[in-house]
């Protein structure tokens, strides 16, 4: 038995496996299915100021290796999410650590969600600021992958909370080390990374887009070697802890993003295959240390030999 | 209470043209299923794919634990499953989604359905206090399923063949129209099949002041209300009048009274 135990920004979590924003819904979905007791932390779906209806279907399609979506960020708002017994009321009850994803379509709203929270903030653990979304206000330019924006909502929503905050990188720049130091400079205390990578699919007997929204976000295993190349160039860029993610199924998977420099590790669009897959990524990393005659997880974080 | 179960293959044989009947033994969903639920089936073998392929259980024996769907090869999922021999564990997720209502036993109940749909409404008239009337519909007689089998529960069954290769000329929601214009008691409508299908069903009992319990086909995700993948338009309370359910979650059986055909 490895010590699996983790501390992210003085949070200390059981285990390094996460449930990856927008594919645990909000917990209670995969209560019949999933102890909670055995993961590090869940992350819940994106939360914005209002509700939000989300794109028309087709939201998601299968791909070679992977998944398409446009889910569109459907979510209750924040109030609903605050106060309706499916929502925060019961992520109280489960014992493991809650991260809240959030996202707004100007910097006003990520900072005004951030503080909701924040007054009402029992039960949370930290806020993770998905900064894949279009800045409506800037013409839609998404604000992860522009510095200036990407620094601004990070500043905003610092000022906003004192929860521990972890901003949600796009692997869509060119450079996501800048990015990282960029948000590690504005106040955050953990990054994340990554998000899907914008992707299209076509039916070729009806000509027309697999997507009702015509594009869409790669998620799953074709993203994967991606996703171990951009936590890699984040771990030389900052310092923090990083919570890697990207196609990853099994504790193989996760243990390369360990090497490759996370501290923790997102999972996703595997769950919706193999829900059991969590435990057993678990399990299996704990497996693997005491192959390895690893004592703590920790000791092979960035441990890649180059 | 959602479950995940590695089933075992018991049988897993063509019944004709291009359907197929999967036996597996998978007693804690077997005994738990209602009527028009669902499984969420992982394909043997399909590692490049990422998702499960949803299934209505077509019929249990709870006495022994076996689990029945019947499926249709139409891509590369269904094709592998035809090609999984017996004795292969294959993993469920289930009993999903909400399920049909059993009629009471005063009621004047009636099936209507296509395709595949068929196997979604059978543990209905099977596990049904009174006979359904069932009105099955296909393209040509070799689309037409389970006719037999509905009649070995006592049902009385009429078929309609687009071709006229078997039964009524024409479509299947004829028979229903002939049915409620038919001067009896107004019937207690169950539908599965074809979304276009359904649609018409929908707009036959709304014209009379009915109603029906229809079960949609939505491309699926995770299965259990977790992604939001499966959203269907349904008549809501909001300022247009419309809102997003999920139909792994809140259906797949709805209202017609509450669906929104566009
Ligand atoms: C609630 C429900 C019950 C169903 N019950 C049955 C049944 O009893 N018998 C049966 O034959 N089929 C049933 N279906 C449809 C069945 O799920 C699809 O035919 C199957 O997923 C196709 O997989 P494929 O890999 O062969 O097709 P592909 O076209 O290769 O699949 C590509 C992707 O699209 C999805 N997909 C394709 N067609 C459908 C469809 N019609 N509905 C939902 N997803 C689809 C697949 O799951 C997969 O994710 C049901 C669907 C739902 C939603
Ligand atoms: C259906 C779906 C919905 C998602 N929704 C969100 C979201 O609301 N917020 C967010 O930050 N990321 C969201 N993501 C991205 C995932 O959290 C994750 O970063 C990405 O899918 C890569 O990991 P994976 O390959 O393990 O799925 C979503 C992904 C999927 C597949
Ligand atoms: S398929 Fe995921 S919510 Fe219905």
């Amino acid at each position: 038995m490895a010590d699996l135990s983790v501390t992210l920004a003085g949070l200390a979590l059981r285990n390094p496996v996460i449930t990856a924003s927008g594919t645990f819904g909000y917990g209670a979905d995969y209560a019949d299915l999933v102890p909670f007791e055995r993961l590090g932390a869940i992350t819940v779906k994106g939360v914005s100021l209002a509700p939000c209806r989300g794109n028309p279907p087709p939201r998601t399609a299968e791909v070679f290796g992977g998944l398409l979506n446009a889910i569109g960020l459907q979510n209750p708002g924040v109030d609903k999410f605050l106060h309706d017994s499916r929502y925060l009321p019961f992520l109280r009850t489960v014992d493991t650590a809650v991260f809240v994803n959030i996202w707004g379509t100007s910097i006003e709203e990520y900072a005004e969600v951030a503080r909701r929270l924040d007054a009402e903030s029992e039960g949370i653990a930290a806020l993770e600021i998905n900064i894949s979304c279009p800045n409506i206000k800037h013409g839609g330019i998404a604000f992860g992958t522009d510095l200036g924006l990407a620094g601004r909502v990070v500043r905003e929503v610092r000022k906003a909370t004192r929860l521990p905050l972890i901003t949600k990188l796009s692997p869509n720049v060119t450079d996501i080390g800048e990015f990282a130091r960029c948000v590690v400079e504005a106040g955050s205390d953990v990054v994340s990374l990554i998000n899907t990578i914008p992707a299209m699919a076509i039916d070729i007997e009806t000509r027309r887009p697999k997507l009702a929204n015509v594009t869409g976000g790669l998620s799953g295993p074709a993203i994967k070697p991606v996703a171990v190349r951009m936590v890699y160039q984040a771990r030389q860029a900052v310092d923090v802890p990083i919570i890697g993610m990207g196609g990853i199924q099994s504790a193989a998977d996760a243990l390369e993003f360990l090497l490759a420099g996370a501290d923790a590790v997102g999972v996703g669009t595997a769950i919706f295959a193999d829900p059991g897959c969590l435990v057993r990524i678990v399990d299996g990393i704990d497996a693997c240390l005491d192959r390895w005659g690893v004592p703590h997880v920790r000791d092979i974080v960035g441990g890649v030999i180059v | 209470m959602k479950n995940e179960e590695t089933a075992r293959s018991l049988r897993n044989d063509r019944i004709q043209g291009d359907y197929y009947r999967l036996d597996l033994e998978a007693p804690v969903i077997a005994r738990a299923v209602r009527p028009g639920q669902f499984v969420h089936t992982q394909i043997p073998g399909l590692a490049h794919r990422v998702l499960r392929r949803p299934f209505s259980v077509f019929d249990t024996d709870p006495a022994t634990g076996r689990l029945s769907i019947i499926y249709k090869v139409v891509g590369e999922g269904t094709a592998r499953l035809a090609a999984t021999a017996p004795g292969t564990p294959i993993s469920l997720l289930g009993p999903l989604g909400n399920g049909f209502s059993l009629p009471s036993a005063d009621a004047f109940p009636v099936i209507v359905a296509g395709g595949f749909g068929c196997a979604a409404t059978f543990l209905l008239a099977r596990r049904s206090p009174v006979p359904f009337r069932v009105l099955i519909g296909g393209r040509s007689v070799a689309d037409l399923l389970l006719v037999r089998e509905y009649r070995e529960l006592g049902c009385t069954v009429r078929v309609a063949t687009e071709d006229g290769s078997r039964g009524h000329r024409g479509v299947v929601t004829d028979l229903l129209a002939q049915l409620l214009d038919g001067g009896g008691p107004p019937p207690r409508v169950y539908a599965c099949g074809p979304n276009a299908m359904l649609g018409a069903v929908c707009r036959l009992v709304s014209g009379r002041g009915l109603d029906a319990e229809v079960s949609l086909d939505h491309v699926m995700c995770c299965g259990v209300g977790a992604c939001y993948t499966c959203v269907v338009k349904v008549l809501a309370d909001t300022p247009d009048g419309w809102e997003y359910v999920r139909t792994c979650l809140d259906g797949p059986v709805f209202r017609a009274r509450e669906t929104v055909w566009e």
